[in-house]
């Protein structure tokens, strides 16, 4: 987007052999495999690691946190006061900010909104909305509100891959070419994305100019409908925004076994990995979470 | 007046309905609401109004309202220039064969018989007569009502004016082409029905958290009034109004995602296909 240049990025990860990391690298991105160095030659601080490294990581770099330092947090599900807390122990008054973007910060296109903590000032919020306005939409919420952007937005993309994947599916099945039914069906969701957001109708109305009188809109209308396709979407967004809510909670508890996060931090880069088990079935399922950034570490 | 007068549309639209008389054919639910519908909204006086069927079961009710009755047909044709056939569909044929030889172009026939095409209509009467079909709904008796009307091919503009300035009294009142007819009866002819269902259940809901029957039923009542009052007036769209209701993670939402999940939508299509194909079909036999 043009509002940094390159050399103003460090980023920091234990595993070198990361495709990211050489993609970070060919963008002029200055890295290290030293995280108290990203936070001593930074001044705004994404934390960026899976929701249960978060505790470690803070312990590794809260000594190098200093007044000037805004920490970020995109982990899902970790509260700005349990960031605060852990700070403390080290600076008096950590700034900390929690956000939740997508993944299609990637195109620029992406939906981010953030909570300020108690020691972040309004300029702090406002520049992180300028960093993240550059990629996409953005915006303050209070904090209860991240866990339903969350279930929206957060997972909102798997959402409409999974539904241009069915499209293309009904394109190939009426014999369109598989690229091209990918590629319609794709261009569909964006157009109507876009007149839905640059329009003042509401997408009833915006349906409705779409549908003409015993045409073939309305008929294919009739079918997602008898299938709940509605309730479908409700149901899903409320699953992740509950769920993230659970995942939460279990951290709040820190339920985390550590047996696990020792392995973890040994093996460094396997957290994505299935085979990876803990004792108990709901500790798996923080490894399994979904995290929107796409720098590990 | 003289028979020319008749032919233009500018004095059929002109001419006051009060001295317009309105003969009936056929006395049932549907005619009856009609009239009644006409009658409260003070278009035309109760003596302009003639009825006629076969017994006087249906006819008691009309006469308490002032109407005057008879068992003669003809005589409706004769004393009469707005004539609504008001006969149940399979009869109809019949009646017009007897009724066919008093009809005449100072006249305006509009039928209410579900299924009866303009094109049968018109073959069973004399070439060139002012013939309509109406596809009225149940409410036009509290003049709330939602019609549609379709002209045939000798009906002027002068005639569909008449007619709709008439029944306006009695609620909605649209024109429209032929094949939409069937689709009204699916949408609000029976559509009545679909609503009661609804009001029903709602207050069936209520009745299961502890409210007492008659008063669930009433507020059901009310709540259709009035949502129904606010889409006609605002002319927005539904969505839109349903939105405004909907404050966020509020009970409002919590009952909408109910009835998503329950496939209301569809369900409410499915019915008014149904009833919309059956009505076609009817006029196929």
């Amino acid at each position: 987007a043009g509002v940094l240049a390159a050399h103003k990025i460090t980023a920091s990860s234990p595993d070198t052999d990361l495709p990211t990391v050489s993609g970070l690298r060919k963008m002029g991105v200055n890295f290290t495999v030293s995280n108290k160095d990203t936070v001593k030659s930074s001044d705004v601080l994404f934390l960026a690691v899976k929701p249960p490294i978060i505790p470690f990581i803070l312990d590794e770099v809260g000594p190098d946190i200093e007044p000037r330092h805004i920490v970020v947090s995109c982990a899902a599900g970790v509260t700005i006061s349990s960031l605060e807390k852990k700070l403390s122990t080290f600076c008096p008054t950590p700034k900390v900010i929690r956000c939740m973007t997508n993944t299609p910060v990637i195109v620029r296109e992406g939906a981010t909104v953030y909570a300020t903590g108690t020691h972040a000032d309004v300029e702090d919020g406002k520049l992180l909305e300028q960093l993240m306005a550059s990629v996409g939409f953005c915006t303050e919420v209070e904090e209860d509100l991240i866990d339903a952007v969350t279930g929206l937005s957060g997972s909102g993309p798997a959402y409409a891959f999974t539904a241009l994947d069915a499209l293309a599916d009904g394109g190939v099945k009426m014999g369109l070419p598989r690229r091209l039914a990918v590629r319609l069906g794709a261009q569909a969701l964006l157009g109507a994305a876009k007149m839905l957001l640059e329009s003042e109708q509401h997408p009833g109305q915006l349906k409705d100019n779409v549908c003409s009188p015993g045409g073939a809109t309305i008929h294919a209308l009739h079918f997602l409908e008898s299938g709940g396709f509605r309730s479908l979407l409700i149901n899903a967004v409320e699953a992740s925004c509950i769920r993230t809510r659970e995942l939460q909670h279990l951290a709040d508890q820190e339920q985390i076994s550590p047996a696990a996060i020792k392995k973890t931090l040994l093996d460094k880069v396997k957290l994505e990995s299935p085979s990876l088990s803990v004792s108990s079935a709901s500790r798996v399922s923080l490894f399994a979470n979904k995290s929107p950034s796409s720098k590990k570490n | 007046r003289g028979r020319d007068l008749w032919r233009t549309g500018r004095a059929r639209a002109a001419m006051e309905a009060a001295e317009l008389r309105v003969g009936f054919v056929g006395a049932g639910r549907m005619a009856g609401g009609l009239a009644r519908g006409l009658l409260r909204a003070g278009k035309v006086p109760a003596s302009s109004i003639l009825a006629s069927a076969p017994s006087d079961k249906n006819l008691d009710a009309w006469r308490e309202s002032g109407c005057r009755t008879t068992h003669c047909n003809l005589e409706v044709l004769q004393d009469c220039t707005l004539v609504f056939l008001a006969t149940k569909p399979h009869v109809l044929p019949g009646v017009l064969q007897e009724i066919r030889p008093a009809v005449g172009p100072h006249h305006i026939v509009v039928s209410l018989a579900a299924g009866i095409t303009l094109q049968t209509l018109q073959r069973l009467l004399p070439a060139g007569t002012n013939v309509l079909r109406l596809m009225p709904n149940l409410p036009c008796v509290v003049q709330a009502g939602a019609m549609v009307f379709a002209r045939g091919s000798s009906a002027g503009d002068g005639e569909a004016t008449l007619l709709k300035n008439l029944l306006s009294s009695c609620g909605l009142c649209e024109e429209v082409p032929e094949s939409y007819i069937d689709i009204h009866t699916g949408l609000s002819g029976s559509g009545v029905a679909y609503v009661y269902l609804f009001a029903e259940a709602l207050a069936d809901g209520a009745v299961k958290m502890g409210m007492p029957g008659g008063l669930a039923r009433r507020i059901a009542a009310q709540t259709l009034l009035g949502a129904a009052k606010m889409m006609v007036e605002t002319g927005e769209h539904p969505a839109k109004l349903r939105e405004d209701v909907c404050t966020p993670g509020g009970t409002t939402i919590h009952a909408l995602h109910q009835l998503e999940k329950g496939a209301l939508r569809a369900t409410v299509m499915n019915a008014v296909e149904a009833a919309t194909n059956r009505a076609r079909d009817v006029a196929e036999d």
